[in-house]
């Protein structure tokens, strides 16, 4: 399948953290051809393995996305709206989203209409208290449908701009899922030596569950994490974001300098740009929690650049994406055995 | 035509061209008389059998609220100004076309993980607000999207729940709609349809019609504010989607004629029409327009409800629409 249309279909499968079954089973299908073998664990985390003698090498981005969760159902038929993730409730008056009740419903957020707000209240954004999900459906046609703890998605568009860019909603990670996708693509036609694990981890959106869990299933030798970081965006400090044109990769005490270094150095071998993405301490992402996890892992974080994160536009390069894929496919067919002398020097 | 078709063509006030195009065609077949006046309104009339009868005529805007393409960023974003009014709380994260070649935009915003406590509580005003087209700077935006450039909100019309619709544009498409629907019958009175231009930024195109058409009446098809959802009490709601057309007696741009406003409640209640009294003095509409232009003509407005209706996603109930059709329809038939 053309990278594209994976990225449109993968970002359109509901799979909010905690019940991500649907997108995983998509997922496992889609990278079954490329691999020896598929897995999907015990917490919803897909685990992809090209078999090799050599070490072990796991590769790792989130499938979880970001929505909403009903919290209470107005006797109007409005229904009140929990987080599941980080949702900026900035982006969601307008917005047409998917209640996951027994049928999927289409409904849209409302609020307090602008003659009801006192001056001030005017000058503020809506929180999420304030908002709610019109189903245009009575109280009792809702209540037959939808349930408190029903899960609402995000409104899902795949909307090619100019220059192969891409705004759609859960590129973060999905993009990343997809660099993976690219990877094992072009692992067919090369001969790696290490015994590599593509991993698409469930939860990481709460705290990087599915990540610890894959680790010491998989217990790699080595791991790359991948996820997105921050592209350069109006009154964004430039000090936390990076270029949308190539991608990054990250540096700090969380991460392993060795690891980092021969992603750097065959990057420069084989003409892929990175930028640097300076980090003091947590990188909020996977890496966290992989190279600490299993007796610790050393572990190396990868990023792609997204403009506006979390919101139902992220906005990502593609080129980037497949140099990103590149350098990663490269990588996995040179992770060798001898990288373990190197570690601790 | 129908509502979806109307949706989905773009009408920024003061760009109406392609709307304009669309209706002189579909109206074409319907009407004796057909033309674009000075204010760049369509006027489409149907002769009468009875010339006692007065001079009706039925007005809609083509007119929708959108954006101004105001400059560009050094990374080549968009800068966008309003055109009428827009909260830009509702601006954020939605889906824009741009220009003629309906070039595909985003609106974005800095990431929630990047926003201090402060950026939270902020509104995002219009000058913090940019489309984003994938331009990779300035000098490729500008060639693309000139500073002038219109940009129209890109919500699909999309059926929901229990007869509802939600789409950008429903203020007014659903006025015109039922224009178009009107000129299909046939009455005894003389009946001039007018689609009119720039209500959004003050009711402009309807002076126009009023002034060199000089109706007896004017009867105007409005979206208005319903806000009947979302825990508001029974006592603050203006109008509620789903009871009916909505007959105001007065708001913040006309005085309805006492007579015409009485005459559309009994005939809504005879006719068994589903209807309901617009029950605040907010918003305005082309009636302000109408009842002051020239020598003045008597005015009365009929509105479907519709929530959220100054955002791109506003919605609107089916049945209420059918219901501004049928009392315009009965209006005509007992005059």
């Amino acid at each position: 399948m053309l990278i594209e249309q994976f990225l449109r279909e993968v970002t359109a499968i509901p799979g909010l953290t905690g019940s991500e079954q649907e997108v995983a089973r998509y997922i496992a299908d889609a990278f079954a051809p490329y691999a020896d073998e598929v897995r999907i664990d015990s917490v919803q985390s897909v685990i992809a393995r090209i078999r090799g003698d050599g070490p072990k090498v796991m590769f790792a981005a989130h499938l979880d996305e970001i929505g909403l969760m009903v919290s209470a159902i107005e006797e109007d038929g409005a229904l009140r709206l929990g987080n599941v993730g980080g949702v900026d409730p900035r982006i969601l008056p307008g917005m047409v989203v998917t209640v996951l009740g027994r049928q999927k419903l289409k409904g849209v957020i409302g609020a307090k209409a602008i003659h009801l707000l006192s001056p001030e209240d005017r000058q503020k954004n809506y929180k999420r208290e304030d908002l709610y999900v019109d189903l245009g459906l009575p109280y009792d046609a809702v209540a037959e449908n939808v349930h408190v703890g029903d899960l609402v998605q995000l409104e899902q568009r795949f909307v090619e701009l100019k220059n192969k860019r891409f705004a759609t909603k859960t590129a973060d990670d999905r993009a990343c899922v997809a660099i993976m996708y690219r990877a094992m693509q072009l692992l067919k036609g090369m001969r790696p030596t290490a015994d590599l694990y593509f991993v698409a981890t469930c939860q990481e959106e709460i705290g990087c569950y599915g990540a610890v869990t894959a680790t010491y299933g998989v217990k790699p030798d080595f791991a790359v994490a991948l996820d997105v970081c921050h592209a350069q965006t109006p009154d964004a400090p430039r000090s936390r974001t990076q270029e949308l044109t190539s991608a990054a990769l990250a540096m700090g005490p969380y991460l392993h300098p060795v690891v980092r270094k021969k992603m750097a150095d065959i990057a420069e071998r084989i003409n892929v740009t990175v930028q640097t993405d300076l980090t003091r301490g947590s990188t909020s992402t996977d890496a966290d929690e992989i190279a600490v996890s299993s007796g610790g892992v050393p572990t190396a974080l990868l990023e792609l650049p997204l403009k506006y994160m979390h919101t139902t536009v992220e906005t990502f390069d593609l080129r980037t994406l497949e140099e990103t894929a590149r350098l990663l496919a490269q990588f996995a067919a040179e992770a060798d055995a001898s990288w373990e002398d190197e570690l601790w020097t | 035509m129908d509502l979806k078709q109307l949706t989905d063509i773009d009408a920024i006030s003061g760009n109406e061209g392609a709307l304009r195009k669309a209706i002189m065609e579909a109206a074409k077949p319907l009407c004796d008389e057909l033309y674009i006046d000075r204010s760049g309104n369509v006027i489409a009339t149907k002769h009468g059998t009875d010339d006692r009868l007065p001079h009706v005529v039925f007005s809609a805007h083509m007119d929708e609220i959108g954006f101004l393409i105001s400059g560009h960023t050094d990374d080549g974003l968009l800068r966008i100004m309003p055109v009428g009014g827009i909260d830009p709380r509702v601006a954020v994260s939605k889906w824009v076309r741009v220009g003629k070649d309906n070039i595909p935009g985003v609106i974005g915003a800095m990431a929630i993980h990047l926003q201090s406590p402060e950026d939270r509580q902020r509104v995002l005003g219009f000058d913090k607000l940019f489309i984003d087209i994938g331009a990779k700077d300035q000098k490729e935006a500008e060639r693309l999207c000139p500073v002038g450039t219109y940009a129209a909100f890109d919500t699909p019309y999309t059926p929901f729940g229990d007869g509802f619709v939600v789409s950008k544009a429903l203020d007014d498409r659903v006025g015109c709609f039922n224009l178009l629907r009107i000129l299909e019958g046939k009455y005894a009175a003389r009946v001039t349809c007018a689609f009119v231009t720039q209500e959004e930024v003050g009711l402009r195109g309807a002076r126009g019609a009023g002034y060199s058409l000089q109706p007896d009446i004017a009867v105007v098809l409005e979206g208005t504010a319903a806000n009947d959802v979302g825990d508001v009490p029974k006592r603050a709601r203006v109008c509620e989607a789903g009871q009916g057309v909505c007959v105001s007696f007065m708001d913040g741009a006309s005085m309805a004629d006492r007579g015409l406003y009485k005459t559309m409640l009994s005939l809504a209640t005879s006719e068994g029409i589903p209807h309901q009294v617009k029950r605040a003095v907010t918003g305005g509409n082309d009636a302000g327009a109408y009842q002051r232009a020239g020598m003045g003509a008597r005015t009365v407005v009929l509105s479907v409800p519709c929530r959220y209706i100054h955002s791109g996603a506003s919605v609107a109930k089916v049945s209420d629409i059918d219901a501004q059709f049928a009392l315009s329809q009965a209006f005509l038939n007992n005059l």
